[in-house]
């Protein structure tokens, strides 16, 4: 898929949309005509699961997909715990709560702030910690979110972060400081589209970003967690780069552990209108063909959905889950007034009533599978 | 008569051990252990967490007659094992310690460079040390020489249920191994339990086929059972079998019995 390289920029790094590079185009897999010869990983089983059309085969997936996560993760589900540190963001991502040019209270957690935000969370349980702010910017920088990540780590044996691409040298400081993972989404594996979603801003570099999980495990960092934020682009076009992503990490970094998650933006009244809205029944058959061709890899679901939705995918392809997040800054000790969050969180239960659920279905929730010192 | 498994200078009248990860919840868990009448169970530092309910450690500690070992699982270098089996040790006063080093967070295969190491190291600290190994004959011995307690080669990968894929690595390993052979790792059936025991394994270490049946307790049982019959087949000394009959007719008379 080639792009226009006179796409004009507004800002940022990118004067035009990236040529992206082999290991993450879905190109050669989408023309059934055009299948390439050469498939080492096996790309085309991939993209049969997701086009197999028969109702009959999802429920088939289903099955398979559970009876491989039950022999590969048991019957555990792993969870952790988003912290907004900040919502100040320097970038214009038209399906962001938080871009800069939405109208939005702005904050930030201060030291004693973050250490009382932490404690609330530990209060839950949680002890899987994802800390989590916009586009790097003055208020949020890396001086910042190291103090932070060090805080955390103090608190919690599993700290990961999920925040602006940085170089290795930023990466090897937060392993340093106690982060054991990066969670970073490509959003859309389509450069052209990338270009016109990310409007301006240092996140206009799409390269920058998508070697991000490269860069972070050179660095030391034990995992990554990657997605694409269904809903923006063709679902399937973005699915396919996402796998050869996973498997390019997989191969060039064999001791890092590579994790998917499956975030989509739903249409939301108040919030950006998805231009391709990804339904229940893609989603979960997404993440059936992924345990199918990874049955090793951790995925990841998170309560941006629904609690129905959550219920019937726990265990049977989804192996870790958010739990009672707050998508505010600040939120696990209050509401925050004319704040609706980086997204709506769909399932609202606590943790309590989200253990229930999980034990009623044969499964352990397990809020502590890490040790911090292997941080150290 | 008595046939203990001897480790580390310990004495134990199971050679069933079995792991505790996976299960769907402690309580599962903890009637898997008592019905599999193991002496010797494996316990995650990573799953140690005091007072919360998905801690591991303290409901099996809590079970008499148990001794627990802790596992490095999580470790990706010597460094970091040796760190997590002292932690293990504070911790449950245990003295003993599976090392696991897997890096690929895919197959968990274990590192044998890194392990061997971290073995060498906690060796010298005192501890009775049970190392997670590929099934390669070469490197049992240089653990042995190490001074682990016993060794543990894996039948198959962790979870895959593909039974004793190693046999034949198993066989020239077992042959030689002045410490206990456990195979650890990859059995789905107890008929394959048993069979690792018919080859001279001195004990095997079952986790998932045991927290992913759908009676735990009822299956740790049979793989008691299974443990044993294999033992008892192993010291009964079974039948010799060739690729076909026995002549009936001697196949040397024309030597008129002359002695060699």
């Amino acid at each position: 898929m080639s792009a226009s390289p006179s796409f004009p920029a507004a800002s940022g790094p990118a004067t035009g949309p990236a040529v992206r590079p082999d290991w993450a185009d879905p190109g050669p897999w989408l023309d059934a005509s055009a299948i390439p010869e050469r498939d080492d990983d096996d790309v085309g089983r991939l993209v049969r699961l997701l086009r197999d059309d028969p109702p009959a085969a999802l429920e088939r997936m289903a099955g398979e997909a559970e009876r491989l996560t039950r022999c590969r993760f048991g019957r555990v589900i792993q969870l952790y715990a988003p912290l907004y540190l900040s919502n100040y963001c320097s970038s214009g991502c038209a399906y962001c709560g938080y871009a800069a040019d939405r109208r939005q209270n702005r904050l930030r957690l201060e030291p004693d702030e973050i250490e009382a935000e932490l404690e609330a969370m530990q209060r839950m349980g949680i002890d899987d910690a994802l800390l989590l702010t916009g586009e790097r910017c003055p208020e949020a920088g890396m001086d910042y979110l190291a103090d932070a990540v060090a805080r955390a780590a103090r608190r919690f044996d599993h700290v990961g972060i999920e925040s602006f691409a940085m170089s290795a040298d930023e990466y090897q400081r937060l392993a340093d400081a106690g982060c054991a993972s990066l969670t970073i989404y490509q959003e859309t594996y389509d450069p052209a589209l990338y270009q016109d979603l990310h409007r301006w801003g240092p996140k206009r570099d799409y390269l920058f970003r998508l070697e991000a999980p490269d860069r972070a495990l050179a660095a030391g960092m034990r995992a990554v967690g990657i997605g694409a934020l269904l809903g923006l682009g063709d679902p399937i076009a973005d699915v396919v780069a996402l796998y050869r992503h996973a498997r390019h990490l997989q191969r060039r970094h064999w001791r890092g552990g590579v994790a998917v998650s499956f975030p989509r933006v739903r249409p939301e009244p108040g919030y950006w209108q998805p231009r391709r809205p990804v339904g229940d029944a893609l989603l979960a058959r997404v993440i059936f063909a992924f345990r199918l061709c990874l049955p090793d890899t951790p995925l990841a679901l998170s309560t941006r959905e629904q609690a129905a939705f959550r219920d019937g995918m726990a265990g049977i392809g989804i192996n870790r889950m958010s739990v009672a997040s707050r998508t505010t800054v600040g939120g696990y000790r209050r509401a925050v007034e004319g704040d609706g969050g980086q997204f709506a969180v769909r399932d609202t239960r606590d943790v309590d009533a989200f253990c229930r659920m999980l034990r009623r279905k044969g499964l352990e929730p397990v809020f502590k599978n890490w040790a911090a010192i292997f941080n150290e | 008569m008595k046939d203990a498994l001897l480790l580390g200078g310990y004495e134990f009248d199971s050679r069933l051990m079995i792991g505790t990860g996976k299960f769907s919840d402690v309580a599962a868990m903890t009637a898997a252990a008592r019905a599999s009448g193991a002496r010797l169970v494996t316990v995650a530092l990573s799953r140690f967490h005091r007072a919360a309910s998905d801690d591991l450690y303290q409901p099996l500690a809590a079970i008499p007659g148990l001794t627990l070992v802790p596992n490095t699982s999580g470790a990706r270098t010597a460094d970091e094992a040796v760190r997590a089996a002292m932690l293990g040790r504070e911790l449950s006063g245990s003295p003993f310690v599976k090392v696991e080093i897997h890096p690929n967070p895919r197959h968990l295969l274990p590192d044998p460079i890194e392990t061997h190491e971290a073995c060498r190291r906690l060796a010298k600290e005192g501890f009775a040390v049970l190392p997670y190994i590929p099934a390669d004959p070469v490197l049992a011995k240089r653990l042995e020489d190490a001074g682990c307690a016993a060794v543990m080669p894996l039948g198959s990968a962790i979870g895959s249920g593909r039974g004793l894929q190693t046999a034949e690595m198993l066989r020239l390993l077992i042959q030689d191994s002045l410490v206990p052979v456990i195979v650890d790792a990859g059995l789905r059936a107890p008929s394959e339990a048993a069979a690792a025991m018919e080859m001279g394994c001195a004990g095997v270490l079952v986790n998932s086929a045991i927290a992913v049946a759908k009676n735990p307790a009822a299956m740790a049982a049979a793989f008691a059972a299974a443990v044993q019959a294999g033992r008892a087949a192993r010291l009964a000394g079974l039948m010799d079998c060739g690729e076909s009959a026995s002549p009936t007719s001697p196949l040397t008379s024309f030597l008129g019995g002359q002695e060699a």
